[in-house]
C-alpha cells in the first residue's frame, strides 16, 4: 500500500491516480495551515481570556467594594442595595462565561492540534520516500564499552548520591517524646476525655484523674478574695462546708418556679421562649429614657444572664482567671464575684480559643438553690446563691479549636453539659446537689458548639441536642438516647427550636430541617434558602424565625416550611431571636435590638440601639429586660 | 488507506455512541398527553456493562494492533489503530482504566486484604502482558494511549547514544520500583498522579502538569516516545515479555539480504546490527565473569542505599508527613485551616498513637528501600552484564525488549515477501 520510490516498485501509476496523488497532498497541507491558524488563533484567545480572568475575581472587585463601603455608611438605603445584588451578579455572570469560554477554547484548541498532527501525518505517509533518522556514527564495540563506563559511573553516583542523601536527612520522628502527663496538662492536649458508653449513675470520687500538685497553683492564684477557700486544696470535689446545703436535700423547684425566673440560655426551656408579661420594648441609650442602670463587667464573656428572683448571674474569664459574678437585678450592684480556681485537673495553661468564642462562651445555669458555670477550660463551678463554693471539678479540657461554647441547662436535681469536642462527643448529667454523674451517653457525633434544649413531648420532658450528623432526642431522667434524625453538617452553632411536636434544627451550609418526633422522628420539610450560623431557630405559636450571620430574619410557616417574610439588617445576628408577649426580639452584631411583632406579615414594634457590640440574647425578668454588650451589662425597664 | 481510515472513524463513532444507547435503550412511550420527558440523568459510577465495554475494546485493539503488525505488516493500519485507541482510551475514557495504572491496583491488591481488586483492572494488566509474551509489544504500538499521543508527534527523531540511551533507561526501573513501594505501602497512587498525558485526556489539570506533558511532546518530536522508552513503568514489564516472543514481528519477511536500509529506519533506537566479536575473546570473557560477580555487590550498594533512604521517601505517606509536621509544629493541632490536624484531632487519636502509626509505616519503607535498591542494583548489574557479553548475529532484527512494535521499519524492507 505504501509507495516504495527507493525501489521503483510502484512508479507504473496511471496519471489519474497520480492527480489524485498530488491532490491528496495540497488538501492535506491546507487542511495542516488551516488547522494550524485556527490554534493559533484560538490560543492567542485562550490566553487573553485567562488573563482577563485573572483580573476579574468575583470577590475582588473595586467596584463592588465601594458600594458596599458606602451601604456601611447609609445602611437603609435600597437603592444601594439594589446595584450591589445587580453589580454582584454581573460580575458572577461574566466570570462564569469566560471560565465557560476557556474551557471551550480548550477543547478546540485540542481539537485544532489533533487535526494538525494527523494532517502533517497524512502528508508525511503520502510523500514518496522513506524518512532515515538523523543517524551518528557507531561502532558496537566501543559503544558498548562507553555504554558501561557511563552506566558505572552513574549507577555508583546515584547510589552514593542516594546514601548521602539519605544519612543527611533528619529523622523528626525519633525526636518525638511520648507525651508524659504534666506536658500534656501544660500542654492542654492530654486530657483526654473518655467517652464511656455507661450510662450507670457513678460515685464521685471515680475519675482517673492524676494528682496535680497543688502547691503550684497555691503559689500563682490570688487568695485575697476567697480566704476561706483555701482549706481544703487536694480535695477532688470540695463539697460545701455548709451543712445545710450539704445534708439536707433542697426540694427540686417545679416547672412554674423556673419559668418566673429566667434560669438558663434562651430562657427556662432552652428554646427561646420567655413566658413573661409587660416587657419592655426599648430605651435611649443618649438620654438614659428606660435605661435603669449599666455596670461594666470585670472580665470578658460572651455568655447571657440569667436570672434568679432579684439576683442576675454573668461569668467572665481571660488568661489569668475565671469568674462568676452575682448582680443585684434592680440595682445593678455587683452582690459578689466567684473565682473558679483550685480545681482538680483544671490546665495551668489555658487551652488555646478564638477571640470570638472566648474561655467563658457557655451561658451558666441556676435552680434558684445553687448557680452552675462552665467554662473553656472545661473547669465546672458550683456556688450557693452567695457565692460560696458547693462544689467544683474539671471535665476534661475540651479539645475545641473555637473554644467550648455550650450552655448548661437544668432538669430536677440534674445538671444536664452536652460536651461535644474534638476527642470524642458525650452528654451527662451531673447531680446539682454534689457533682456526681447521674448518667453519660457517647453521642456518634462530631464537634459541635450548640446548646441543649428541654421540650415537652406528649407531656414528656425530652433533650434534644443537635450536632453533625445527627438531631438526637434523650431520656433527662437516664440519659437513653430516644431517637436520631441524620440531617446535620458543619460546625454546628445554633441549637434546636421546638414547638409543637416538631424540632427545628439548622446550620449555615447544611440545611434547616423540620423533624417531627414522636413514636418515630422524621424530617417532615427542608428549606435552604436563609441559614443560620451560631443564632438558633426560634418557633413559636406556628412560626419560625431564622437569623442568619449576615443579617437576614426571615419567618416561616413553622408546619409546611412556607416563608411568610424576610427582613435584612445591616450587621449580622449572632444572638439567638427570643419571644415575649407575643413579639420577638433580635439583636443584631451591631448592639441594635430589633422588636417584632409574631405574625405572617412584617411589622417592626420599636428599635434601639446598645451603643457597643452584642452577641446575647435579651434576657427578661421582674418587667425588666437585661442586655449583655461586650463590656457592659444593662437593665432596661421603666 | 481511506478505506481503512473511513472504517477505523466509523468503528470509533459508533462505539462512542454506545453509552449514548445505554441510556435510552428504550423507547419513550408516546402518550399524547402534552408531557414532556424529563431528560435522563446519567448514573455516576460507570455502568458495569460499559467497563466490560472497555475490556472488549482493548481486547479487540489487541487484536487488531497485533494482527496488523504481524500478520499484515501494515505499518498504516497499527497507526490508525493507535489514533482509534487514543480517541478512545484517551479522549473518550479519559485515560482513566490503563494498563500502566493497573501495577499500582495489582500492586494494593497484593498488600492490601481490604482491597478488592476490580476484574477490569486485573484484565488490562495481565492481557496486553500476555500478548506481549507472544507477539511482542504490540500494545505499545496500536493500544496504549500515552503511546499513540507520543508517536504522533514524532516528527524529527534523532538518534541518541547508546550511552545515554543505557543510562536514561535505568529510570523506568526506578519509576516502576517506586511506584510498587507507594503502592504497597498504601501512600500513593505515583503513576497516576504524575501522567504527564492526562491532562491532556481530561481537558484539565494543574497548570504544572499541562507544562510537563507539553515538555514531553516537545521533546517527543526530537526523540521519539520519551516517555515510552525512558520513564514508563509498565513498558519495563512488557520488554520482559517481549523478550521471550516466539512471534515477535520481524523487519523482513523472509530472509535479511543485508542491504542496509533499515539500519536507521528505528526512531527507538531499537534495531541489532549483525555483529562480529571483536578484541581479544578472552578477555571479553574475563571482563563477562568479572561483571558477573560484581552483581551482588551492586544489590548490596543499591539495598543499603535504598534503605538509607528511607526517611525521605517516607515523607511522602500521608500519614508521616503528618506525624512530622506536628511533632515539629505542635501548634498545628490548634489550627482549623489545617486540614489534615485538624481531621486527625477529630478522629481522636492521640499523638502517640499517630507516632506509632507513621513509624510503622516508616519501617514498611525502610524493608521497601532495602528491595527497591537491591533490585537498582540487580538491574545494573545484569545490563552492565549484557552489555559485556557478546552475541553473534548475522541479520538486522529487532531488539525484542525495546522493539515497540511499531512497523516503521518494515517499510524500509525491500524484501516484500
Ligand atoms: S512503553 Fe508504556 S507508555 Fe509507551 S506505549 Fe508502551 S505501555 Fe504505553
Ligand atoms: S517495529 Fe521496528 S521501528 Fe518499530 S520499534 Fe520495533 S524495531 Fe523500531
Amino acid at each position: 500500500m505504501l509507495v516504495n520510490s527507493k525501489l521503483g516498485t510502484v512508479n507504473f501509476m496511471e496519471g489519474k491516480d497520480k492527480l489524485k496523488q498530488t491532490d491528496k497532498l495540497k488538501l492535506a497541507r491546507i487542511i495542516a495551515w488551516g488547522a494550524a491558524i485556527f490554534s493559533l488563533i484560538v490560543s492567542v484567545m485562550l490566553i487573553a481570556n485567562y488573563l482577563q480572568l485573572k483580573m476579574v475575581d468575583p470577590l475582588e472587585s473595586p467596584a463592588l467594594k465601594l458600594l458596599v463601603e458606602q451601604l456601611h455608611e447609609n445602611p437603609n438605603d435600597d437603592v444601594l442595595k439594589e446595584n450591589i445584588r445587580a453589580l454582584d451578579l454581573l460580575i458572577r455572570k461574566a466570570y462564569f462565561t469566560s471560565q465557560w469560554q476557556i474551557r471551550t477554547g480548550a477543547y478546540l484548541l485540542i481539537f485544532g492540534v489533533l487535526v494538525f498532527v494527523l494532517a502533517v501525518r497524512y502528508q508525511k505517509s503520502l510523500r514518496s520516500g522513506l524518512e532515515e533518522l538523523e543517524s551518528i556514527e557507531k561502532d558496537p564495540f566501543l559503544d558498548k564499552q562507553l555504554a558501561r563506563k557511563w552506566l558505572v559511573f552513574s549507577s555508583a553516583g546515584f547510589f552514593v548520591l542516594a546514601l548521602l542523601a539519605g544519612f543527611s536527612s533528619s529523622n523528626i520522628l525519633d525526636q518525638y517524646e511520648p507525651e508524659t502527663v504534666e506536658e500534656k496538662l501544660a500542654d492542654n492536649q492530654v486530657e483526654v476525655i473518655e467517652v464511656q458508653p455507661v450510662a450507670t449513675p457513678e460515685p464521685v470520687a471515680a475519675e482517673p484523674e492524676v494528682e496535680e500538685s497543688p502547691d503550684e497553683n497555691l503559689a500563682t492564684e490570688t487568695e485575697e478574695e476567697h480566704a476561706e477557700e483555701a482549706e481544703p486544696v487536694a480535695v477532688k470535689e470540695e463539697k460545701a462546708a455548709d451543712p445545710t446545703s450539704a445534708e439536707v436535700q433542697p426540694a427540686i423547684p417545679s416547672k412554674e418556679e423556673f419559668r418566673k425566673n429566667y434560669p438558663f440560655f434562651r430562657g427556662p426551656d432552652g428554646d427561646g421562649i420567655s413566658y413573661k408579661m409587660n416587657v419592655p420594648e426599648k430605651w435611649d441609650m443618649a438620654s438614659g429614657d428606660q435605661v435603669l442602670w449599666k455596670v461594666k463587667v470585670p472580665k470578658h464573656g460572651y455568655n447571657s444572664p440569667i436570672v434568679w428572683g432579684d439576683q442576675l448571674f454573668v461569668s467572665g474569664a481571660d488568661q489569668e482567671a475565671r469568674e462568676v459574678y452575682c448582680y443585684h437585678a434592680t440595682s445593678g450592684d455587683l452582690l459578689w464575684t466567684a473565682q473558679a480556681n483550685q480545681i482538680q485537673g483544671s490546665p495551668a495553661k489555658m487551652p488555646k480559643v478564638t477571640e470570638d468564642t472566648g474561655l467563658a462562651a457557655p451561658t451558666m445555669a441556676t435552680n434558684g438553690q445553687a448557680v452552675f458555670a462552665l467554662f473553656g477550660t472545661g473547669d465546672l463551678l458550683a456556688t450557693d446563691m452567695n457565692g460560696k463554693r458547693v462544689w467544683a471539678k474539671n471535665l476534661g479540657v475540651p479539645d475545641n479549636h473555637y473554644g467550648h461554647s455550650s450552655s448548661l441547662i437544668i432538669f430536677k436535681d440534674k445538671l444536664i453539659v452536652q460536651y461535644d469536642t474534638n476527642r470524642g462527643s458525650k452528654v451527662m448529667a451531673l447531680s446539682t446537689v454534689d457533682g456526681s454523674t447521674q448518667w453519660e451517653t457517647t453521642r456518634k457525633v462530631n464537634i459541635s458548639w450548640a446548646s441543649p434544649v428541654l421540650a415537652d413531648v406528649e407531656g414528656k420532658p425530652q433533650l434534644i441536642l443537635t450536632a453533625d450528623p445527627l438531631v438526637a432526642g434523650y431520656d433527662p431522667e437516664t440519659g437513653k438516647e430516644l431517637w436520631t434524625v441524620d440531617c446535620m453538617m458543619g460546625e454546628v452553632g445554633p441549637s434546636v427550636g421546638y414547638t409543637n411536636g416538631v424540632v427545628y434544627a439548622a446550620n449555615e451550609y447544611a440545611i434547616l430541617a423540620a423533624i417531627k418526633i414522636g413514636a418515630t422522628a422524621e424530617v417532615i420539610w427542608e428549606e435552604s434558602e436563609y441559614l443560620p450560623e451560631v443564632a438558633s431557630p426560634l418557633a413559636v405559636d406556628g412560626f419560625l424565625l431564622i437569623a442568619t450571620s449576615y443579617g437576614v430574619v426571615a419567618c416561616y410557616n413553622a408546619t409546611d416550611g412556607t416563608k411568610y417574610w424576610e427582613q435584612e439588617y445591616a450587621d449580622g445576628i449572632y444572638a439567638s431571636p427570643v419571644y415575649a408577649e407575643g413579639k420577638v426580639y433580635v439583636m443584631d452584631m451591631g448592639g441594635n435590638l430589633h422588636v417584632i411583632r409574631l405574625g405572617k406579615e412584617f411589622e417592626l414594634v420599636a428599635e434601639s440601639a446598645l451603643g457597643e457590640k452584642a452577641v446575647c440574647a435579651p434576657v427578661f425578668a421582674n418587667g425588666r429586660m437585661y442586655l449583655r454588650g461586650f463590656d457592659q451589662l444593662y437593665c432596661i425597664g421603666k | 488507506m481511506n478505506r481503512l481510515s473511513k472504517i477505523f472513524f466509523t468503528l470509533s463513532a459508533i462505539i462512542l455512541s454506545i453509552p449514548a444507547w445505554a441510556q435510552q435503550r428504550f423507547p419513550k412511550p408516546e402518550f399524547e398527553t402534552g408531557y414532556v420527558q424529563p431528560a435522563t440523568s446519567q448514573t455516576s459510577p460507570r455502568l458495569l456493562f460499559l467497563e466490560y465495554l472497555d475490556v472488549f475494546v482493548l481486547m479487540a485493539a489487541l487484536a487488531v494492533a497485533t494482527w496488523f503488525v504481524v500478520k499484515k505488516r501494515s505499518r498504516r493500519g497499527v497507526m490508525w489503530t493507535s489514533v482509534f485507541s487514543l480517541l478512545y482510551f484517551g479522549f473518550y475514557r479519559e485515560g482513566c482504566i490503563c494498563s500502566i495504572g493497573a501495577i499500582q491496583n495489582i500492586t494494593l491488591a497484593i498488600f492490601d486484604p481490604a482491597y478488592v481488586l476490580p476484574l477490569t483492572a486485573l484484565l488490562f494488566f495481565l492481557l496486553p502482558l500476555v500478548v506481549s509474551l507472544f507477539y511482542g509489544r504490540t500494545f505499545c504500538a496500536g493500544v496504549c494511549p500515552l503511546g499513540a499521543i507520543q508517536d504522533l508527534v514524532a516528527f524529527r527523531p534523532i538518534e541518541l547514544p547508546k550511552w545515554l540511551q543505557k543510562v536514561l533507561g535505568m529510570i523506568p526501573y526506578l519509576y516502576l520500583g517506586l511506584a510498587i513501594l507507594y503502592a504497597a505501602t498504601r501512600s500513593e497512587f505515583l503513576i497516576c498522579r504524575y501522567d504527564p498525558f492526562v491532562g491532556f485526556f481530561r481537558f484539565d489539570a494543574d497548570f504544572q502538569m499541562l507544562l510537563l506533558g507539553g515538555l514531553f511532546l516537545l521533546v517527543g518530536i526530537f526523540v521519539a516516545r520519551p516517555y515510552c522508552r525512558f520513564f514508563c513503568p509498565y513498558g519495563v514489564l512488557l520488554g520482559w515479555m517481549s523478550t521471550f516472543s516466539k512471534k515477535h514481528m520481524q523487519i523482513t519477511p523472509s530472509n535479511c539480504i543485508q542491504c542496509k536500509l533499515c539500519a536507521n529506519s528505528c526512531p527507538f533506537g531499537a534495531i541489532e546490527k549483525p555483529v562480529e566479536e571483536e578484541g581479544n575473546r578472552r578477555t571479553n570473557v574475563q571482563r563477562l565473569m568479572t561483571y558477573l560477580f560484581f552483581i551482588p555487590l551492586w544489590i548490596g550498594i543499591g539495598g543499603l542505599a535504598g534503605s538509607a533512604l528511607h526517611v525521605p521517601l517516607a515523607k511522602f505517606n500521608k500519614t508521616v508527613y503528618l506525624a512530622e509536621q506536628l511533632v515539629v509544629h505542635p501548634e498545628f493541632k490548634q489550627d482549623p485551616d489545617h486540614l489534615d490536624a485538624r481531621a486527625f484531632m477529630q478522629s481522636g487519636k492521640s499523638m502517640d498513637t499517630l507516632v506509632e502509626e507513621a513509624k510503622a509505616i516508616r519501617s514498611q519503607f525502610y524493608w521497601g528501600g532495602w528491595l527497591l535498591g537491591g533490585f537498582m542494583g540487580l538491574v545494573v548489574g545484569l545490563t552492565l552484564v549484557k552489555l559485556a557479553s557478546h552475541r553473534n548475529r548475522k541479520d538486522y532484527e529487532p531488539d525484542k525488549t525495546n522493539c515497540l512494535s511499531c512497523g516503521r521499519c518494515m517499510d524500509y524492507c525491500p524484501v516484500k515477501n
